[in-house]
């Protein structure tokens, strides 16, 4: 009986385990179907809060079916593998997607920046200072300057992102690099070592699993910048469609591509910390 | 101490009985900022003890205010003809016009560079807030002069109403763009801008109405009869000020309420259309000119979706009119245009 209340060490089982861990999802699902229907029996063409049909016809028709803008170029007997690739959903998460791996690839220069600031102190001096101050800046109040440097295209978006996402990992890889051992330097430096190997093969080798963490922790932030460029001004992507649907509250569809947009960052985060493991299978997290 | 915590219960329940509150909210533009002034006056209060009920006034960002409408979390609120009908009205909100209160007499522009013209536009970029006034007025530009097949091809890049002076200032492989005062006078002052069309050739087509949720007209108490009357008086009593000798110091008043000064806010008006007069407003209610202008308006919405995925048809939205006469299913009235406070207070009987 006492061990029962040793809370620290109990050991649910597996099916209460599980159980457990839907139990929040089964409460907000359940929430929120009890209020789209009372919503729905006083309104019947209420839009605020869709049922789940009207969100399944509505992403259905988003997978399915061109955007509006766009020509339906394909017969009407398509086969579902052909309308997919021609559908307004395929469109705009091809557009984001874009966007997202091209700030991502930007993320590379500033984990090496971040690494070199904290084993050479010339670095470290010409950039620490700036950066610290860099990372303060609330990018989007400087929209204005971003539209004058880069244009209202694709580059005002990705540098929106990379202003605000890189002097975060940049500082993360620096300070990772300081909490190397001094010991670990030296002694690669007895072992016949020069500066770079020193930096690339014992420094970064042993960061990279972190740096991975934590460019993983920042997938939110990347995401909210984008959206917040693509609701600025755009043509196409996730966020534009969901701006434009805001307009006539079609939240039987914004609501679907929310829950989208959540699974393709969960898949990525995953995807991450596969790749992760795959590389370094020695590492233990902290 | 429990009996003079009941007591109090009692109290406020009896005073929340007795006086009903209702909640307007506005958002910035020429034809509304005089709400800021009708609060901040004390007017609003005055009709509203008149009819005993308390009256809030809320400054909302335009597409805040009519979400917060449609969640009925105000009971009266400003927005234009086209939001009326494919915001509340098309959510199964039904929704009354109770006062007329202007026209954009050019507030609204279509603004290119480098002299461009209509027909040049074709594969050309465009800025512009998407699904809102801005595109009905370029879709009626091409329209009237017949360039209707070439709106397909021009490149349009919705843009946030926030940043998109600065976006077209700045990015010049933007050709055009559509959008409203002040925002236009600010980017016409940049040189090579010019104006290809405006709000004044569609006149009476972009409407700004206050509009009240018609379940709170028929609440069987009738407080929301008298809400709609004291507003409707407090709006005309203002409009007599700001048409009145002396002027322009209630003009300069009501310019604070959106950091505007005198002189930016009279050209801001000299735009507008106001409805100064309850009678040239109701006149335009009742006109057979409206009907018209409200079917450009409801096909515009309906052809761009607007008024929701599941109206399968454009009658679904039905609009009434004073005279009883109904646009569409006359089962499923959802907008209404009633005149009958704009003529009581133009005979003065409020």
């Amino acid at each position: 009986m006492t061990s029962a209340f040793s809370l620290i060490h109990s050991k649910p089982g597996r099916t209460f385990d599980t159980a457990l861990s839907w139990l929040l999802f089964a409460a907000g699902v359940g929430i929120y179907l009890y209020v789209a229907q009372a919503r729905h029996a006083e309104n019947p063409e209420e839009r605020v809060t869709p049922t789940v049909t009207q969100m399944v016809n509505g992403f259905t028709d988003a997978a399915l079916k061109p955007a509006e803008d766009d020509e339906a170029t394909l017969p009407e007997n398509a086969s579902v593998f052909r309308r997919f690739p021609a559908s307004m959903l395929w469109k705009d998460t091809k557009a984001t997607s874009r966007r997202f791996f091209y700030s991502m690839l930007l993320l590379i220069p500033a984990v090496l920046l971040g690494l070199h600031m904290g084993l050479f102190p010339y670095v470290r001096v010409f950039f620490l200072r700036f950066i610290l101050f860099f990372d303060k800046i609330v990018a989007l109040s400087l929209l204005p300057i971003l539209f004058i440097a880069f244009g209202i295209d694709e580059l005002s978006k990705v540098m929106l992102i990379v202003i605000g996402v890189t002097p975060t990992i940049i500082l993360d890889t620096f300070n990772l690099a300081r909490g190397i051992p001094p010991e670990q330097v030296t002694k690669a430096f007895t072992l016949g070592a020069g500066d770079f190997d020193v930096a690339y093969r014992v420094v970064l080798k042993q960061l990279m699993p972190n740096v991975l963490n934590s460019i993983r922790l920042n997938l939110k932030a990347v995401m909210l910048f984008l959206f917040a460029g693509e609701m600025i001004a755009s043509t196409d992507g996730l966020a534009y469609r969901i701006a434009l649907l805001r307009r006539h509250m079609g939240m039987e569809i914004i609501i679907p591509y929310v829950l989208w947009v959540a699974l393709l960052l969960f898949l990525v985060d995953l995807s991450m910390r596969v790749i992760n493991r795959k590389l370094h299978p020695w590492f233990r997290e902290a | 101490m429990l009996r003079a915590f009941i007591l109090c219960l009692l109290l406020s329940v009896s005073a929340f009985g007795q006086k009903p509150t209702f909640t307007v909210g506005w958002s910035i533009y020429a034809g509304w900022t005089p709400y800021h002034y009708l609060n901040k006056s004390g007017i609003l209060r005055k009709w509203a003890d008149k009819y005993n009920i308390t009256i809030k006034v809320q400054r909302f960002d335009y597409a805040p205010s009519l979400d917060a409408f449609v969640a009925k979390n105000i009971d009266a609120c400003t927005m234009t003809n086209m939001e009326a009908l494919d915001m509340p009205a098309a959510s199964g909100v039904p929704t009354t016009a109770i006062i007329v209160g202007d026209y954009s007499n050019g507030n609204d522009a279509v603004l290119v560079r480098n002299g461009l013209t209509l027909g040049g536009l074709a594969g050309k970029k465009m800025l512009l807030v998407q699904k809102t006034v801005s595109e009905y007025l370029f879709d009626r530009a091409m329209t009237i002069n017949n360039l209707r097949a070439q709106i397909k091809s021009v490149q349009m890049v919705n843009t946030s109403d926030s940043d998109i002076a600065t976006a077209f200032l700045s990015d010049t492989s933007a050709s055009a763009v559509v959008t409203w005062k002040p925002l236009v006078s600010q980017i016409l002052k940049q040189k090579g801008i010019t104006s290809l069309f405006n709000s004044s050739q569609i006149p009476g087509e972009i409407l700004d109405l206050t509009v009240v949720r018609t379940d709170i007209l028929n609440r069987p108490d009738g407080s929301g009869q008298r809400f709609a009357k004291a507003l409707t008086g407090a709006w005309y009593e203002l409009m007599g000020l700001m048409s009145g000798p002396g002027a322009d110091k209630v003009l300069a008043s009501i310019g604070e309420g959106s950091s505007d000064t005198l002189a930016s806010y009279k050209e801001q008006l000299s735009t507008t259309k106001m409805f100064y007069k309850a009678q040239e407003a109701a006149a335009f209610g009742e006109s057979a000119d409206l009907k018209t202008k409200m079917e450009l308006v409801r096909q515009f919405c309906f052809t761009h979706n607007l008024l929701g995925n599941n109206t399968k048809s454009v009658d679904d939205v039905a609009i009434r009119y004073p005279d009883g006469s109904v646009q569409g299913k006359t089962n499923q009235v959802r907008l209404q245009f009633d005149t009958s406070w704009m003529q009581m207070a133009a005979k003065g009987t409020l």
